[in-house]
């Protein structure tokens, strides 16, 4: 009897083991029917993503003798992953109003508090700056910047230090972080939307 | 009874463990940098220019670099006129380089024939890193192996090498 459990245990463990071995999903939250469907529209898509291994590797190229570098080195060493999408599309109207929602209903959990959203009617720009707070403390960052013809995604997971952050504005998709690091957390939460302004933007489909 | 029931299963076991992944592997062609090689050169009829003596390049590397970087390989396509659609190409590399590479930068242009894919793979202290880029009419694929320990003591010496230089000139 204990021969044959043993005999079931490894058939199972025979079957189940390449199931397993399966990689992990990727923890970039975003929707992926979303993502594609923009990948699909975008003339010029650009992904980034740097999970914890990446950064960690990244970081150990960096001189800890020299000011700026040991600073990102710093700040990357923390963090869990930066992910960025950048599309660019060869017309306005290929992202509606309700794609936008999507990405940002990705997180409308409780951990995360709107910081920025400002939305110019009259360029159909808009900016959404999202931060997830843990024990008081920035633990990621998400920055949605949409122009009529170009949406940028920019999502940094881990802690945080806000006056570090504008350091990483040289990386690839990330210079809208730019100017984020002046705006201390708490700080900057009033909404800069202008009520009578969600007109469309993009073009609804 | 007993032995002559757990031998065949425990041998069915093994089989079935060591045998799938195989023969899924064989099923699918070569993996890695040559089964990415290979799948572009038909998928796009175009001719992969290998670099002569590459392995005793890449062993020079290895010294050179005191292990920093290792396991180069090097395919160049040179005229490569076939229209590339990213999602396929993406798709194609994920496929042939299979478990354990992460994308890690993609970049595609519909119209201009860009494409760039980067890819990593963790190997104990090394990472590995595919690239392949399309730039017009031209594709290079690229992998290598990196100990960025090793890799940034030699960077880091060339660097203070440069410092001195300037300092002496001075």
């Amino acid at each position: 009897m204990k021969h044959r459990i043993a005999a079931i245990i490894l058939g199972t463990a025979a079957l189940v083991a390449p199931v397993l071995a399966q990689p992990s999903p990727s923890p970039f939250p975003l929707p992926s029917p979303v993502e594609k469907e923009l990948a699909t529209r975008a003339a010029n898509v650009t992904e980034v993503t740097l999970g914890k291994g990446m950064l960690d590797f990244a970081a150990k190229f960096m001189d800890k003798n020299d000011k700026d570098q040991a600073a990102v080195k710093q700040l990357i060493e923390g963090l869990d992953g930066i992910y960025v999408r950048d599309y660019e599309f060869d017309k306005e109207g290929q992202y509606s109003m309700d794609q936008l929602e999507q990405l940002r209903q990705a997180f409308g959990t409780p951990e995360w508090s709107p910081m920025v959203h400002e939305h110019e009617s009259k360029s159909g720009e808009s900016t959404d700056v999202m931060m997830k707070m843990v024990n008081g403390g920035p633990h990621g960052i998400f920055v949605l910047d949409a122009e009529p013809k170009e949406l940028t995604i920019v999502l940094i997971l881990g802690p945080i230090r806000m006056d570090q952050l504008s350091e990483l504005k040289g990386l690839s998709g990330l210079g809208a972080l730019g100017d984020i690091g002046k705006d201390k957390p708490g700080k900057d939460k009033a909404s800069k939307d202008k009520p009578g302004e969600k007109a469309n933007k993009g073009g609804d489909q | 009874m007993n032995r002559h029931f757990w031998i065949p299963l425990a041998c069915a076991a093994l089989c079935i463990a060591v045998i799938v992944p195989w023969v899924a592997l064989a099923a699918s062609g070569e993996g890695g940098f040559d089964g990415v090689v290979d799948t572009i050169e038909s998928r796009y009829h175009a001719h992969a220019m290998r670099i002569p003596l590459m392995g005793l390049a890449s062993v020079v590397a290895g010294v050179a670099t005191r292990g920093g970087v290792d396991g180069v390989h090097v395919a160049e396509f040179e005229h490569f006129s076939a229209p590339v659609d990213g999602d396929e190409l993406n798709r194609m590399v994920e496929d042939k380089l299979g478990h354990g590479w992460e994308r890690m930068i993609r970049e595609t242009s519909r119209h201009g024939g860009e494409q760039t894919l980067i890819f990593s793979h963790p190997e104990g202290k090394r990472m590995g890193l595919f690239i392949l880029d399309l730039n017009g009419n031209e594709m290079d694929v690229v992998q290598v192996s990196v100990d960025p320990d090793c890799l940034n003591e030699t960077v880091l010496k060339y660097k203070h090498h440069d410092r001195d230089d300037e300092h002496t000139s001075d």
